[in-house]
């Protein structure tokens, strides 16, 4: 079946079987390999993207539900010049360590800064909880969110 | 849950305060006294630290930009032309009799074009102790984790539509699940006519005068339960079998020159035709120490004369892969009236399941730290690790240290429960210093141990918890 779909800002388009999850078509069809799978039932959120503002875990969507969407990767996060101060931030704080949960959890961290640039360490916590990390114990990644808030807040040009 | 809401509320003005004191210097943050504090916590640099600068320091790894950019390539990243993905059919027994595999009917399957059984493994066993792990089970399938034939397809579900077509009779045997029941003389045994593969004994002083002499006896059986190391990257193995009859194979492998060793084994095949690749790897934590799926994609590619890559599923990873040694440990401690211990007894038997793996490391230094940090004249510490019909255990971060620790201390607790001395200061009645001797008799130096609990009880503010 033909999927088309806007990926970062840019029209896609793939002939995928139609058992096809969102995130096979990203990382086998249109060679974006930054999701991972982790898990394939939605408990790690290593395959987390942004699917029409809200962040899904993209090896339980299949990939025809996600015709005709906007869909952001970890790949749409930073810029030709520039990090995005999510990225610039967790990797001041060594908020990632073997790196594998760390496009998803800045794909989720991302969703949440763009609806609450200040966020507290709950409302973090709760964006990322459905997020698992099994190297860094979460504190450098919690505080390295909150201070991407506070940058995007004061650099609203870089958002 | 109360205190969870409470403590994150203090976090977010401890976070606040936590920046504004390191920058633009690193200044100390006060500790608020009228509130609890609990994470995360700044605190006056020690001076051993400002003793040695870089200690302290904000460090950048190297491959953090890459991690954030998400271009690190883990091995489920790469791709070759032509490339296969193999699937892995598991035992259906905990124990049993393999009478006879046929894979013909999954030859036909769309999209297969090799499978592979365990007769087809030129030297089939490996394991950096005892090679007595079959890397496809073959005539003996000795944990429902052991697989038993693989096959490979051009996609994953083809491949995983096959594994359904594989016929395997088997003969299922007696199987022992229970470490305890696996001791007993008349217990199915999962290899040769024991199930006990390793002991280990520690003496120090005389331990039953030790226990005759004390005031009090504490005896408990504590245990601890499998864990399994949950790495986000499953197991994954890139193979590609050339022409020249040379095998390069990309591999997400921890210990390197013996994951090559066992290749060289068990592919029957010098070392010098095999060129291994150490990939990015996406969390170690002790269970990609020693080879797993490597051969078999090799001996994929060799037949398929493609490329072929194999990526665990979580559920492989949970019965397949290796998991934490689940111990039960029997704990007889004799202490005079003032808590000091005078003796200690201990018995652990380590659940190994159906290889042996690190286990030679994991009882042994599971064995010398068994007894605790603390001085004790006289000890006895013996071990056993047994097989049983279950999930294979290994390494895994701090081989058996963690389930000592979880007993000793617990005891600790107890004893000064029943004597009612504070739980702080039977540990530093009890505790090394300087010099003391370990239970195998090395004499320890640089020990800040009491030194350790004291300002860890100071900051988080111990003696007004018990309050």
């Amino acid at each position: 079946m033909l999927v088309e779909l806007t990926v970062n800002g840019e029209s896609r388009s793939a002939n995928v079987p139609p058992e096809t999850t969102l995130l096979k078509m990203l990382r086998e069809h249109l060679g974006l390999t930054g999701a991972k799978l982790g898990c394939d039932v939605g408990d790690c959120g290593t395959c987390t993207v942004i699917v029409d503002g809200v962040s899904v875990n993209s090896c339980l969507m299949l990939a025809g539900r996600a015709d005709g969407c906007d869909v952001t990767t970890i790949e749409g996060l930073a810029t030709a010049d520039d990090l995005h101060p999510l990225q610039q931030k967790f990797e001041e704080h060594g908020a990632l360590q073997c790196g594998f949960c760390g496009p998803g959890m800045l794909i989720s961290a991302k969703n949440l800064l763009d609806n609450n640039p200040d966020p507290s360490v709950f409302e973090v916590r709760d964006a990322l909880a459905g997020n698992l990390c099994r190297c860094t114990g979460y504190t450098k990644i919690i505080e390295a969110v909150i201070e991407a808030g506070e940058m995007m807040s004061q650099e609203p040009a870089n958002v | 849950m109360a205190t969870r809401i409470k403590d994150v509320q203090t976090n977010v003005e401890d976070l606040v305060k936590a920046r504004e004191a390191r920058a633009p210097s690193r200044q100390p943050l006060a500790v608020p006294i009228d509130q609890p504090v609990t994470f995360p916590l700044e605190l006056p640099e020690s001076e051993a630290r400002l003793r040695t600068p870089a200690v302290g320091q904000r460090a950048t790894r190297p491959d953090g930009r890459l991690h954030g950019l998400g271009q690190t390539q883990y091995i489920d990243d790469i791709t070759f032309p032509h490339m296969l993905h193999a699937k892995i059919l598991r035992s259906e027994y905990a124990h049993a009799r393999i009478v006879s595999i046929d894979t013909s009917e999954a030859e036909k399957m769309p999209g297969v074009i090799a499978t592979l059984t365990g007769a087809e493994v030129p030297e089939n066993s490996f394991g950096p102790t005892y090679q007595d792990q079959p890397i496809l089970a073959y005539p003996i399938a000795r944990h429902r984790g052991d697989g038993v034939a693989a096959v490979a397809a051009t996609t994953e579900q083809f491949a995983l539509d096959a594994l359904e077509k594989i016929k395997v009779e088997y003969e299922p045997l007696p199987a022992v699940y229970d470490p305890l029941e696996a001791l007993e003389e008349d217990s199915p045994k999962v290899h040769g006519d024991t199930n006990i593969y390793t002991s280990k004994v520690i003496k120090r002083g005389d331990v039953e005068a030790g226990l005759a002499a004390s005031d009090h006896v504490f005896e408990r059986r504590f245990s601890t339960q499998m864990v399994e190391h949950v790495p986000l990257e499953p197991h994954a193995t890139i193979a590609s079998w050339d022409g020249n009859g040379r095998v390069s194979i990309w591999s997400s492998l921890g210990r390197f020159t013996l994951g090559r060793e066992d290749l060289a084994r068990t592919l029957q095949m010098p070392q010098s035709r095999i060129r291994l690749i150490g990939t990015v790897v996406g969390g170690n934590f002790g269970g990609k120490n020693e080879i797993t799926n490597e051969p078999i994609v090799a001996l994929l590619s060799k037949k398929s004369r493609r490329p072929v890559k194999a990526i665990y599923s979580r559920g492989d990873e949970f019965v397949s892969s290796t998991i934490r040694h689940p111990f039960i440990m029997d704990y007889t401690t004799g202490v005079d009236s003032e808590g000091r211990i005078l003796a200690r007894k201990i018995r652990l038997v380590l659940d190994g399941g159906a290889y042996c793996s690190w286990t030679g490391t994991t009882i042994g230094k599971g064995s010398i730290l068994a007894p605790g940090p603390y001085n004790i004249e006289n000890v006895l510490v013996e071990a056993y690790a047994v097989y049983t019909n279950k999930t294979t255990t290994g390494a895994m971060r701090g081989f058996g240290a963690p389930q000592v620790c979880f007993a000793y201390e617990s005891q600790m607790d107890d004893i000064a429960d029943a004597l009612g001395i504070d739980p702080l200061e039977i540990r530093l009645r009890n505790g090394f210093s300087e010099n003391s001797l370990s239970p195998t008799g090395q004499s320890l130096q640089s020990v800040a141990l009491k030194e350790s609990l004291t300002q860890a009880a100071d900051r988080f503010r111990w003696k007004e918890w018990q309050a």
